[in-house]
């Protein structure tokens, strides 16, 4: 599939700090891109050049595709923290979002009207902004996101502090926009929601990129040696076998992570023995659990000291 | 281009809407022609009256408190009315003994007295012979001037009386000529000047300028909600912030143009329809307004409001919250301000050497320039001058307003020291 962006070896420091050290990645067309990695590690900053409002000091960012229109309206951006008038009122204010995206009001009124359709929102449309819950609030913004038609809808954590209905409802919409040929750049820290979009992903790490590429060739990479394991009763022996490396436990589940070469049968027999047993698939890891090898031992030792 | 109307659109449109525009376009004029029309409400309806009683131990000038209209002259006007008790004391030595019952009616509810005067016996003799008037309020001066000006022209006709003059002279010799004010143009053209046009000068220059004020304090406002709303991020994703700014200061002075529509507005109709009624002190005030005076309002406004808004831009971009602005918004304001708190000065010396300076000078140009324009006959090169001066003034503010902008606007940090903001203009 065809590039839309490519971003090449782009720096950026704020006084002594090197928010973004070297980023480089692409995004293909019709894809959901994941920029994953720890709050601060340089995310919104990477995110914050791509859409223009800060030039990289060393660097570049392309767009592919036909060059022409001002690459500012070939994006839909939605910020971190949402960022709305209050005192605007709700069709109002998407009509000035677009027009800011070089949008005629008349051509995106029907738009508006089917947006508001879809999210529910048809009855709050001549309601001020600050009168909206916080989640109408966020889908107003993600409505003005997305109204302009964007080659490239970028999205910085959309997914924080919303309640988990909220939660499937963004994830949902997203995987339609990408079902309808959208591109998407999407940052989190959420693994568990990434993988579940995600087709490739850039695991970024104190400004410098740690792991990128297709989701699946990524797991794939890391190695068909995680077990998954569902069961009742008490799991904590599950770390001390043999064979298994690490264990990560939680409440009736476990992911472990096996030896070369490790007797995947004889572990099931040990388990058996004690649990009941509900799931026992073998497979790659988790994208939580390559995240928390890539970066997590690093920092991790940094709290220790 | 389509983006910078957008955000001109807007602006206008949401400030319009703002109950601060209703106020200050319907509230102002009405508070401004109050300080014109209240004084001479107070004359006609006067202030209460005050009573006053009066001792006189030369026994001779009974005829002196009976108060004389006199319609000529507006300043006399002013103030409150009195009534006189006269006391005849003649050939009283211990005046001041006579007094002391008087003073005691001062806090006497039923009898309140405002004021004592006492007129001693060698008042018409004695050259050197001194009055003595006590008062419940030190502030009191006008009544004060009133009563000896009332007993000396009593003094005066008993002197010249005692020199052999005749009665009927007295009053030709005694008769009190007053001023008519007239302001020579260089054109030749006369008007009338004094007290109103002062009035009319300070009410104008203060339309021109408190609207320069609060529409700027309101663009600051504004500029520190794009940024605590985080707005500014989804709109610098989409335009430059040149644009932006433009959009912005444009629309904020296209809010200032209506305004002033709206006044002149309401100023023909008042005109045209009580033109007639709009006096002050017995001069139409009408005869002041002058088609040239909107045309230099329009013009100064416009320059001065411009001036004003970059720099109150600047002051949002590089404030984070209402806090911050509230520690910022006196420095930047006092030394904007100076004209207007030296205004009293500078109208009635509007060709001094300090006048012409601050007329001349970046900033303080258009509301000074303005004021001379209304109460003197400027040069028309000090005119053009002042015109160019704020232009480039302004060019130069937005240059800087711009780059200070650009940094400023996204950052959420600290708020940045002077050497810190000089950087940003060089670096963006």
């Amino acid at each position: 599939m065809s590039e839309i962006l490519a971003v090449r070896d782009v720096v950026k420091v704020f006084g002594s700090v090197r928010a973004v050290d070297g980023v480089s990645f692409t995004v293909r067309g019709g894809t959901i891109t994941g920029l994953l990695g720890r709050n601060g590690a340089g995310k919104t900053t990477t995110i914050r050049m791509i859409t223009g409002i800060f030039m990289p000091d060393s660097g570049t960012i392309q767009w592919g595709g036909g060059a022409g229109a001002d690459f500012r309206d070939r994006v839909g951006y939605l910020p971190e923290e949402r960022g709305l008038y209050k005192q605007m009122k709700v069709v109002e204010h998407l009509l000035f979002l677009a027009e800011i995206k070089g949008r005629k009001p008349a051509d995106v009124r029907p738009q508006i009207a089917r947006w508001l359709e879809r999210f529910e929102l048809t009855d709050k449309r001549d309601a001020k902004v600050e009168e909206l819950s916080k989640g109408n609030q966020q889908k107003v913004q993600l409505i003005g996101t997305l109204l302009h038609d964007p080659e490239l809808i970028v999205l910085d954590e959309p997914q924080s502090g919303l309640d988990p209905v909220n939660m499937i409802l963004v994830r949902d919409l997203l995987l339609d926009l990408k079902k309808e040929g959208r591109t998407i750049l999407l940052s989190t820290h959420m693994m568990g929601e990434a993988e579940k979009m995600a087709d490739d992903i850039v695991l970024i790490h104190r400004g410098k990129v740690v792991l990128q590429g297709a989701l699946e060739e990524v797991r794939e990479v890391a190695g068909r040696n995680t077990l998954q394991l569902d069961f009742e009763g008490d799991g904590n022996f599950l770390g001390q076998l043999e064979q298994v490396e690490k264990a990560n436990l939680a409440n009736n589940t476990a992911e472990l992570t096996l030896s070369e070469g490790a007797d995947v049968q004889a572990i099931l027999g040990a388990a058996i023995g004690r649990l009941r047993i509900r799931r026992f698939e073998l497979g790659t890891p988790s994208l939580e659990k390559i995240f928390i090898d890539k970066v997590g031992a690093e920092t991790l030792e940094e709290v220790m000291q | 281009m389509n983006k910078l109307i957008a955000v001109f659109k807007r602006e206008y449109i949401q400030a319009v809407r703002k109950k601060m525009f209703i106020v200050m376009t319907v509230l102002l004029p009405l508070l401004m022609s109050g300080i014109i029309v209240l004084p001479g409400l107070m004359v006609s309806q006067g202030l209460g009256e005050k009573h006053i009683a009066v001792l006189d131990a030369t026994g001779k000038l009974s005829d002196a408190y009976i108060e004389k209209k006199d319609s000529e002259n507006p300043a006399a006007k002013v103030g409150s009315d009195m009534k006189i008790d006269y006391v005849d004391r003649s050939g009283d030595t211990a005046l001041e003994q006579s007094a002391k019952p008087y003073l005691a009616r001062f806090s006497d509810k039923s009898r309140l007295l405002d004021g004592v005067l006492l007129v001693p016996a060698d008042a018409v003799a004695n050259a050197d012979a001194r009055m003595k008037y006590y008062s419940r309020s030190a502030t009191d001066f006008i009544v004060e001037e009133k009563l000896s000006s009332m007993t000396n022209q009593a003094v005066h006709r008993i002197r010249l009386a005692a020199r052999g003059v005749n009665p009927n002279e007295i009053d030709r010799l005694m008769s009190t000529l007053h001023i008519d004010a007239i302001q020579l143009s260089k054109t030749g053209q006369q008007r009338k000047g004094g007290t109103a046009n002062f009035i009319i000068g300070f009410v104008l220059t203060a339309l021109l300028f408190i609207p320069s004020f609060v529409y700027g304090l309101e663009i600051m406002r504004g500029i520190i909600q794009e940024k605590t709303d985080r707005v500014v991020e989804v709109l610098v994703s989409s335009m430059t912030p040149a644009q932006l700014l433009v959009g912005k200061i444009l629309g904020v002075a296209a809010v200032g143009l209506t305004q002033i529509g709206v006044w002149c507005l309401m100023a023909a109709g008042v005109v045209t329809f009580a033109g007639a009624a709009l006096t002050f002190g017995g001069t139409n005030v009408t005869q002041f307004l002058r088609p040239s005076m909107f045309v230099y309002f329009t013009i100064f406004f416009l320059l001065g409001y411009l001036n004003f808004v970059c720099v109150y831009a600047i002051g949002g971009a590089v404030c984070n919250s209402d806090k911050e602005a509230q520690q910022l918004i006196m420095p930047i304001t006092m030394p904007m301000m100076l004209p207007w708190f030296l205004l009293g000065g500078l109208i009635t010396n509007p060709d001094s050497k300090l006048a012409v300076a601050f007329s001349l000078a970046p900033i303080f140009a258009p509301m000074t320039m303005f004021m001379r324009t209304l109460v003197a006959d400027p040069p028309m090169w000090h005119i053009v001058t002042a015109i160019l001066v704020s232009i480039a003034t302004i060019l130069v503010l937005f240059w800087i307003t711009a780059k200070i902008f650009r940094v400023g606007i996204l950052s959420y940090g600290k708020r940045p020291t002077i050497p810190e903001l000089w950087r940003w203009v060089k670096v963006a």
